[in-house]
């Protein structure tokens, strides 16, 4: 047995972690992203890759049904930690460590419905079968955290061992085919945090999309973190032009980063997240500027980039405005390639202003996901528009798509906007 | 011996297999079994010692079962056979057509008066393969080729929905093609 | 020129092809950690793959409701098996393990073996995203099997046969990628799509939450991952019999040659990962077909004639 904890020991030094970030906690999210990093453990594409789930933020309510489902996919041996906190993001990898040595039973979310435990009020998962006994688990398909069959029992072709069937309907090219409701979210790798889009597939063609209960309805007291500098100034605080742009900036190197990572291509899109935790930290600009600049260099002369994405989730200006879309999305007036270029425009022109010392304006201030101030969010009109775009869209192109507009649902969450 | 044992062992896979399509009632199972059996089958060429054929046999038809997986799929999106679902129309005259045509080919087999071997094997049978295809067949197999590949190009225009008019308009003069999706071929 | 290698060359050979492929992921680990976090972290990363490999196998098998697992294990068993026995034909220094007359027809019907295999290791967890990224796999396989066929083609046309020693005996002198530049690029691209690896790894792409691997763990998800870095390996060492002249070379003995030219293949493809995003086949299909297809029917056009005028 000694060779076994030996083993466990071994791997706890470096266990693959998969990430799942709560909408309301940014803070924490990028605690624990830096941490990771500076420890050198890779970040897992899904649960089976995992050896350890981190839930940045306080899971509460309806989160804590799909956590669990996320949780026991995760294969054994393996360790859950909740950074709740963005000061307690290198106690829980530690305690992560510490876990996965130890091969304690299971600690996983608490109060997550017990395998077999119908879990209520979670959108699908209707009538799923007893199983995860003895050891030996299971999971629905493609349950596996990042997406499930949703309720649309009522009219499908019936129900075998409690999952779905497709059903069929006319595709894209005028073909019946046959379709298969799935969940997209709210736990896959590069998504935005909390967000829900139930889309109905055709092998991976998108049918139809509906945006499912963004912040699955947990409001969230704190300012969010990307937009904060611009909704303290409308609340009557003086902030200074510079720390807006610092924000700004970071705010573009995150998407960035995300998208980057999305569109599979590692290398800059870990670069894009350093140089967004450099900016946060408060380098002076000086000492970021050339490697940002860098960046955002290579990645305008990527034409392999350019093709690859041209030509997808087109958004016109005039079509952008009358949604009601303000921001890097309006301002792109074009495809996902052009909003990746604005994006590149916004970061560099924000490094020239983070010196700026003057007060920001009080109203109409442009976050870096549009107009705040509004009666709703900038990212409300973004979510509005994503059934539209992802409409036809092949399933790689729409995560293009959502990773292009990157909604905040930190934004909806702290409104108490309830959506779908 | 060996050639015997791995002849029967081939062949009876192959007989095997080839049934198992129609007991299975998931289309990729049937499909995968139908490509076990060919696999055999191109096994037993190599081992009469036509290396190429053989090869050639296990590669086409590794391309061809993957690709029949997917359409067959593609009109049933249901991953892992979820619902039983046969790939078969009219199972019990298939097999019973299939049962015949195997025990006609056994009986001619073994009924046929086979000649002997006259003259001797050629050193390389693949070199003698591609001389007599590409010799005196010359021209019979240019014919061929062209005539399979002017069917599968008519066959796609035949079935597309949306020529090329609709595609580039009127004239043709359109610079991008107005497809649902960007890219592809044929801009 | 060529001999098949003694039994325990047999023996050897998958051990020496593992080998290969740790140091190949080890690589390609400390590359990536020199780029994240700095030269330092790159020592500290070579011997990755090892650890992951040793926590896979400590690790539970996950099983998904209703999946064909069967059919899902045979999928995963295919692929380290396809890539073994694709390494039968490879000659190392001047010796394979077999060099049958048509080796190269071989080699490509064991990559198409492992093509097959991936569909299968996508279609067995019964989950939509291990699904889409088996479908990923069937259409990269469309795109690049076509122009790689004719690379292959062009190798063998060189040298008028299909037999492997004989590439490498046609190549005394003169080395095929001086003449065959193009088919060798070609080769090179398809080594990489058919070990979906890097710019080709959209089947196991991060955004389906790793594609085709999604559900996998432990030793399942070891053998996948680790069949493609074997598939890697050896598409890649294929090169050298192919263009890169095989075991020729003055002073070294042959073997170290074939290392030595595999090393520095393997080296240039890690390296070059890195400035490329994943290329989506819908995109990348155009780019084969309006220009991959017809460069490499023309390099086999160009070859053709120069062997005629022999």
């Amino acid at each position: 047995m000694d060779l076994s904890r030996a083993l466990r020991r071994f791997v706890a030094r470096r266990p693959p972690v998969f990430l799942v970030t709560l909408p309301g906690a940014t803070a924490e999210r990028l605690a624990v992203e830096a941490e990771l990093r500076s420890r050198g453990w890779p970040s897992a594409d899904g649960p089976a890759g995992a050896s350890a789930l981190v839930v940045a933020g306080d899971p509460g309510g309806d989160q804590l049904a799909w956590l669990g489902e996320t949780w026991r996919c995760v294969p054994q041996p393996k360790a859950y930690a909740v950074v709740a906190d963005a000061v307690n993001g290198p106690g829980a990898l530690d305690e992560v460590s510490e876990l996965l040595v130890r091969a304690a039973p299971e600690m996983g979310p608490v109060g997550a419905a017990a395998p077999g435990e119908p879990h209520a009020g979670h959108t699908g998962h209707e009538g799923a079968p007893d199983h995860g006994a003895d050891g030996d688990q299971s999971s629905h398909a493609g349950h596996s955290g990042h997406g499930g069959h949703y309720g649309h029992a009522g009219h499908h072709g019936g129900v075998v061992a409690g999952l779905p069937i497709a059903e069929r309907a006319d595709d894209r090219d005028g073909l019946r085919l046959d379709r298969l409701y799935l969940n997209l979210g709210p736990a896959l790798p590069d998504w935005p945090a909390g967000l829900v889009i139930g889309v109905a597939l055709q092998g991976d063609v998108v049918q139809e999309a509906e945006v499912r209960s963004p912040g699955t309805g947990v409001a969230v007291h704190r300012c969010p973190f990307w937009s904060a500098p611009w909704l303290l100034a409308a609340g009557g605080e003086t902030v200074p032009c510079g720390a807006a742009d610092r924000r700004r900036c970071a705010a573009h190197l995150d998407s960035l980063g995300r998208f980057l990572a999305v569109a599979g291509w590692p290398d800059p899109a870990a670069r894009a997240r350093r140089l967004r935790d450099a900016v946060l930290a408060d380098v002076a600009p000086g000492e970021v500027a050339r490697s940002v600049r860098r960046l955002t260099r290579r990645i305008r002369a990527s034409r392999t980039l350019r093709r690859l994405t041209a030509g997808l989730g087109e958004l016109p200006a005039a079509r952008a405005r009358d949604l009601g879309i303000t921001g890097p999305a309006l301002a792109a007036d074009g495809d996902v390639h052009a909003r990746l270029c604005v994006w590149l425009d916004e970061i560099e022109r924000a490094l020239g202003g983070m010196n700026d010392t003057r007060p920001l304006a009080t109203d109409g201030a442009e976050g870096p996901r549009g107009r705040i101030g509004g009666a709703t969010p900038p990212s409300q009109a973004l979510l509005d528009v994503l059934p539209v775009l992802l409409r036809g869209a092949e399933y790689a192109c729409a995560r293009l798509i959502v990773a292009s507009l990157d909604p905040d649902l930190d934004e909806l969450v702290y409104a108490g906007v309830a959506h779908g | 011996m060996l050639d015997d044992v791995i002849f029967w062992t081939l062949g009876v896979l192959a007989v095997a297999a080839g049934g198992m399509v129609f007991r299975f009632d998931s289309m990729a199972r049937a499909t995968y079994s139908l490509l076990l059996s060919l696999l055999c089958v191109g096994g037993l060429a190599i081992l009469l010692g036509l290396d190429y054929l053989g090869v050639v046999i296990v590669l086409m038809m590794t391309i061809e079962m993957a690709i029949m997986a997917v359409f067959m799929v593609m009109f049933m999106m249901n991953p892992a056979g979820l619902m039983p679902m046969s790939m078969l129309h009219n199972k019990r005259g298939g097999a019973a057509l299939c049962a015949g045509v195997f025990v006609l080919l056994v009986v001619g087999i073994v009924l046929a008066p086979w000649p002997e071997r006259a003259g001797r094997a050629d050193g390389d049978p693949t070199m003698a393969l591609g001389q007599s295809l590409m010799g005196p067949h010359m021209l019979t197999m240019m014919t061929l080729g062209f005539a399979l590949f002017t069917t599968i190009v008519a066959t796609v225009v035949l079935s597309t929905r949306r020529g090329r008019y609709d595609r580039l308009g009127d004239d043709l003069r359109a610079r991008h093609a107005d497809d649902p999706v960007r890219g592809g071929i044929g801009r | 020129m060529a001999d098949t290698a003694p039994l325990w060359g047999v023996v050897l050979m998958p051990f020496a092809l593992v080998a290969a492929a740790v140091a190949a992921a080890g690589l390609d680990a400390a590359v990536t950690a020199a780029s994240r976090r700095g030269p330092a972290a790159a020592l500290r990363d070579l011997p990755a793959p090892l650890g992951e490999a040793l926590r896979l196998l400590g690790q539970q098998r996950r099983r998904t409701d209703v999946a064909d697992i069967v059919l899902g294990r045979v999928g995963i068993g295919l692929v380290p098996v396809a890539a073994v026995l694709a390494a039968a034909v490879l000659p190392w220094g001047f010796r394979a393990v077999t060099d049958p007359v048509a080796g190269i027809v071989w080699f490509n019907a064991m990559e198409a073996l492992a093509w097959a295999a991936i569909w299968l290791a996508g279609w067995g967890p019964n989950s939509a995203l291990s699904l889409i990224g088996g479908y990923r796999f069937l259409a990269q396989g469309l795109a690049y099997e076509l122009p790689h066929m004719f690379a292959l083609t062009t190798a063998a046309l060189g040298a008028e046969s299909l037999r492997v020693g004989d590439v490498v005996a046609a190549q005394q002198g003169l080395w095929f990628v001086v003449w065959m530049p193009a088919a060798f690029l070609v080769y090179l691209l398809s080594a990489l799509a058919m070990a979906f690896w890097g710019p080709f790894g959209h089947p196991v792409g991060r955004d389906a939450a790793g594609g085709a691997v999604v559900e996998y763990s432990g030793a399942d998800r070891l053998l996948l991952l680790g069949g493609r870095w074997l598939l890697l390996v050896v598409t890649a060492s294929f090169s050298v019999p192919l263009f890169l002249g095989g075991g020729q070379g003055p002073l070294l003995p042959p073997w170290a040659w074939t290392l030595l030219k595999t090393a520095a293949v393997l080296v240039l493809l890690i390296g070059g990962r890195r400035l490329v995003p994943v290329l989506r086949m819908d995109r990348y299909m155009e780019f084969v077909w309006m220009v991959l297809v017809p460069l490499t029917l023309l390099q086999a056009l160009f070859a053709a004639v120069v062997v005629l005028d022999r």
